[in-house]
């Protein structure tokens, strides 16, 4: 069996749409956080596999920079959440509503 | 020194010592009326300096550049400005003196001072000023500085609104002023004096009789003139030196300093309506007076009445001497400026010299203005009395007084102008001498007829000595050798104006104007009597003098019923259309935006979300060409 482009490409929309769905429907802050990584990661497979199949180097060096950024993106958001939790005792975004008037 | 720094400092003086008051010595009584004291006194000096000492110039300095109109600021010093600058500082030095008497023991004596150094300010800009804007400004300034000190005495009902009125009534005339001064700017380019004149002839006949009438409205607001002249009586409410200062000798005669400033530009029609202004204002007030009671009230109608004389003869000069095409500047003083500016300065001397012989009789009687209330003066004060009768006589016009010389030019310009003024204007003489005898008969000679009269004695001399100075000048200040050379312009020209036609007959029937009013005046209101001569004979007659014709009811008539419904009207309108429909329309409005705002912060993640999703959709719509429809 031959494994494509387009087999990759499908794979990477599946997971942006499963953490896409996943940050518009769970509660959990903690979920949602790990569906938007989720997002990052197809994202970074569909750059990687367009990379393989022109066989150039950008989107290799795109993908370089994208994981540097969120690994950063993570050390702050989970402090932002551990923080959230601290202080509201629940990551439940429901609860988390002080904007509202 | 120069020329121009001596002005400037003579300006200035005043003003500074103004705000030194207002400043730092509000309520230090001796602090403020030495300052003002030696402002006044400085001014007299610097005064001096710029009369006696300095050739006649002109300067000026751009002050305001608006587009194409350039505002200048600048003095214009002639044989005008020479001659009322010295009325100003010699008279304000002496009322300033006088003052120092009257205001003994008056808790806020600071502010009077202040404010009466601002007024001599307001009055030297006037004098000194060279352009229309310039004239305005120190116009409405010696208006604020009369307001001011009418209601000095503020927690008196009567002196708030009249001093109210009297502000109020100005404006009316200074909005024609204001009027002026645009429709000149718009017809001749300019508003410096020199310019309008040079180009007058540029300007269709109808224009330059709008503006010459329209600048006479301030005159009629500020002097006194029919119908305007209801502020007048009204204002002496305030302290008796200041009607003296501001609302006798100086201020209201400002606006026939104005006339004379500006008589280049006058045309014959607007002449002939200032003239008949002034003969109505001089039979109308000289009538008014014999219907007051209050000494003051019957100075003031007096002064309206004189004031009335001066615009009659500013009118009359200048009507003159375009009939008979005869040069009309001699000297560089026209005719018609010529005859008022005399008036004014006789007039000046002794009607100071009557407020301030009014201010002792009050002074000394502590406070009792009704004339029928007085009376017996004649032992008791003296000087008073003595200065008084010579200013009465003065201005009565007893032959070889001052007040005769003056009259007699206006006189013999009527004789010359028209049989009809010439007739009117005498009758207003022989009223003058008809009121002025009542006035003096009854407050001084018989018997007191009051607690406060029986006690009255003689003020102090720091009050008399600047009566008996006045008495001086109302006594010799028809004469040309009276004034220095510098001044004689105006004395001049007017006493050479008398050389006309019919001088012997003007000069019997002015004399004999004098002596009629003062017998038939002796014999109606006899010393001693107890009441009204025509109160008793004729009380209709008196109760309309009294009511001062209904001319001020029929104003506060006209503003209660008429002005007041129209403004509530215009109040109705500003309610629903302005404030109810646009501002809280447009309040509204904005509001419900913000509400449905409002409503799309929800609080919830997932919603902002959604937001953020659609806000996604139509950016990529827009960057995709979607709403692109042509």
């Amino acid at each position: 069996m031959n494994i494509g482009l387009n087999d990759y490409l499908f794979f990477s929309a599946l997971l942006f749409a499963i953490g896409f769905f996943g940050v518009l429907l769970r509660k959990n802050t903690l979920v949602i956080y790990m569906c938007l990584e989720l997002m990052l990661v197809a994202v970074t497979l569909a750059l990687v596999a367009f990379s393989r199949y022109n066989g150039t180097m950008d989107g290799n060096v795109f993908v370089f920079f994208i994981l540097t950024v969120a690994a950063a993106e993570v050390a702050v958001g989970l402090a932002i959440i551990v923080a959230l939790f601290r202080r509201r005792q629940t990551v439940q975004v429901d609860e988390l509503n002080a904007l509202r008037n | 020194m120069t020329p121009v720094q001596t002005a400037l400092a003579l300006l200035l003086l005043p003003l500074a010592t103004a705000l030194a008051t207002a400043l730092f010595f509000r309520r230090h009584a001796a602090v403020g009326r030495a300052l003002s004291l030696a402002a006044a006194a400085g001014i007299v000096l610097l005064g001096s300096r710029l009369i006696f000492f300095t050739e006649n110039f002109t300067v000026t300095a751009e002050w305001l550049i608006l587009g194409p109109l350039t505002i200048k600021l600048g003095f214009l010093v002639d044989d005008l400005t020479k001659l009322m600058l010295f009325v100003v500082a010699f008279i304000g030095f002496l009322i300033h003196v006088f003052s120092v008497g009257y205001m003994k023991g008056e808790a806020h004596a600071a502010r009077f001072f202040g404010c009466l150094s601002l007024f001599m300010f307001s009055m030297i800009g006037l004098t000194l000023a060279d352009d229309l804007i310039m004239l305005f400004i120190f116009w409405e300034l010696v208006g604020l500085s009369s307001f001011l000190l009418i209601n000095f005495y503020y927690d008196r009902p009567a002196a708030v609104s009249a001093s109210k009125k009297a502000f109020i009534v100005n404006r009316l005339g200074d909005f024609g002023f204001l009027l002026g001064i645009i429709l000149a700017y718009w017809a001749f380019g300019s508003i410096t004096l020199a310019d309008i004149a040079g180009r007058l002839h540029t300007s269709p006949e109808l224009v330059a009789t709008s503006i010459a009438l329209l600048i006479f409205c301030g005159a009629v607001g500020k002097s006194g003139q029919f119908p305007l002249h209801v502020w007048l009586p009204d204002a002496m409410e305030g302290p008796t030196p200041v009607s003296a200062l501001i609302h006798a000798a100086t201020m209201v005669a400002a606006g026939i300093f104005l006339l004379c400033r500006v008589g280049v530009i006058m045309t014959g029609d607007a002449l002939t309506v200032i003239l008949w202004t002034g003969v109505v204002t001089a039979l109308f007030a000289g009538v008014t007076a014999f219907g007051q009671r209050d000494i003051k009230r019957i100075l003031a109608y007096s002064t309206i009445s004189q004031l009335g004389f001066m615009v009659a003869a500013f009118a009359l000069g200048s009507l003159v001497a375009r009939r008979h095409g005869l040069d009309p500047t001699v000297a560089g003083v026209t005719a018609g400026a010529a005859a008022a500016m005399f008036h004014l300065t006789t007039h000046a001397f002794f009607k100071a010299l009557l407020f301030l012989g009014a201010g002792s009789v009050i002074h000394a009687s502590h406070h009792e203005q009704d004339i029928y209330r007085l009376g017996g003066l004649r032992k008791k004060m003296p000087v008073t009395f003595a200065t008084f009768t010579l200013g009465t006589l003065a201005l009565a016009g007893m032959p070889l007084l001052s007040g005769f010389f003056s009259k007699d030019t206006i006189l013999i310009l009527a004789w010359q102008h028209s049989p009809v003024v010439f007739g009117l204007l005498l009758l207003g003489a022989l009223l003058t001498a008809l009121y002025m005898t009542r006035l003096w008969s009854v407050a001084f000679l018989g018997e007191a007829r009051s607690e406060g009269a029986a006690h009255a004695h003689e003020n102090p001399a720091v009050m008399t000595i600047p009566l008996v100075l006045l008495a001086v000048g109302s006594v010799f200040a028809g004469y040309q050798w009276f004034y220095p050379e510098v001044l004689a312009a105006v004395p001049t020209v007017a006493l050479a104006l008398q050389q006309g036609d019919g001088h012997l007959l003007v000069v019997v029937c002015g004399s004999s104007a004098f002596v009629l009013g003062a017998v038939i005046g002796l014999l109606v209101y006899r010393p001693g009597a107890a009441g009204d001569f025509l109160q008793q004979r004729l009380p209709v007659l008196y109760q309309v003098m009294a009511e001062r014709f209904y001319i001020d009811a029929l104003y506060d008539w006209y503003v209660a019923k008429v002005q007041q419904r129209f403004a509530m009207l215009l109040n109705f309108l500003e309610q629903v259309l302005l404030s109810g429909l646009i501002i809280r329309g447009f309040a509204g409005l904005v509001g419900l935006l913000g509400l449905g705002a409002r409503a799309l912060h929800t609080g919830s993640l997932h919603a902002y979300v959604y937001w953020f999703l659609l806000g996604l959709v139509i950016l990529w719509a827009v960057v995709a060409g979607l709403f692109n429809l042509s």
